[in-house]
């Protein structure tokens, strides 16, 4: 009688440890596919095609804000000022979310563009305003 | 004789892990390894661009078409008139190419007027593309619409844009 409870005991510690096994195994692969889509090298390439996607189909006058969350948590996880990692420069979207990296993706629009952060509320700076300011002079 | 057979399930469902793990990783870095190609809706706005300034509510800009002629000064100045600006410093050669035809209503065969700015170049690469898209090629995408000049004759305007790009979104 008493051998018998020790086998049934075995077996089911055997399953426990089966089941643990492939729940740790399942949670390895789901951490690994969203680590994934937050790669500095995805979110800069995203980040810079939308920004020039957006000042394209933009008129002069027009303040456009992008919620940059993201980006901000991988900046500062790579000590990466958050003032810092959009950069307007001819016609040209500049973002930069890691010491070594950043992606640069061009726009049409002849426009002059500046932007910074959103400070409206000093507690959660997240997003990045974006000026569409005139349209740049040609002599 | 049984906990042979437990080992040999063990094993067996071991290398299915490793199987089942190895593709997901496979299929995640050939995903994400992939550029995102957002040149089709660049094209997009680059004829929404392109038809903002040609036209308004349904009438030709006064600059473009006057008294029933079309301006030659409108179509050497298009992209400075247009705010449309093709030359980057990321690119050595421009990487847009568009193509405006004007067609009277009375004769849809043949344009009376056309606009053509940006890498010429470009252009083959949508004819190779008639039959079959190829990724690493240019996209091209045209579209076409009626306006009225001020006299209220009825032109069809045809706009061709192409976007290059390719290093950026293909791989």
């Amino acid at each position: 009688m008493k051998k018998e409870i020790g086998k049934r005991g075995a077996i089911l510690m055997e399953n426990v440890v089966f089941i643990i096994l492939n729940l740790l195994f399942i949670s390895i692969l789901i951490v690994f596919l969203l680590k994934q889509g937050e790669g500095a090298i995805v979110l800069e390439q995203s980040y810079a095609k939308y920004i020039a996607l957006v000042i394209d189909a933009a008129k002069p006058g027009m303040e456009i804000k992008i919620d940059m969350e993201k980006g901000k948590k991988l900046a500062e996880k790579n000590n990466i000022d958050f003032d810092e990692i959009v950069k307007i420069s001819g016609n040209s979207v500049k973002i930069k979310l890691s010491k070594n990296g950043e992606y640069i993706y061009s726009f049409f629009n002849d426009v002059n563009v500046t932007c910074y952060p959103d400070t409206s509320n000093p507690e959660d700076v997240t997003a990045y305003i974006f000026k569409i300011n005139e349209y740049n002079a040609h002599e | 004789m049984n906990k042979r057979g437990d080992k040999l399930l063990s094993i067996y469902w071991f290398a299915i892990l490793v199987l089942i793990a190895g593709g997901i990783f496979l299929m995640v870095y050939n995903f994400y390894n992939h550029p995102y190609d957002v040149r089709e809706i660049e094209a997009e706005v680059l004829i929404n661009s392109v038809a903002d300034c040609l036209s308004s509510e349904g009438k030709i800009n006064s600059e473009l078409i006057y008294e029933g002629n079309f301006s030659e000064e409108f179509e050497e100045n298009f992209l400075e008139k247009c705010h449309l600006a093709f030359e980057s410093e990321v690119w050595e050669l421009p990487q847009y190419y568009t193509e405006i035809n004007f067609y009277n209503s009375s004769d849809l065969d043949s344009s009376v007027f056309n606009i053509t700015k940006g890498n010429k170049n470009l252009v083959s690469g949508c004819v190779i593309q008639e039959e079959k898209e190829y990724e690493r090629e240019v996209k091209c995408v045209e579209e076409e619409f009626f306006s009225f000049d001020e006299n209220n004759n009825l032109y069809l305007i045809k706009i061709l844009s192409i976007v290059r790009k390719t290093e950026k979104n293909a791989k």
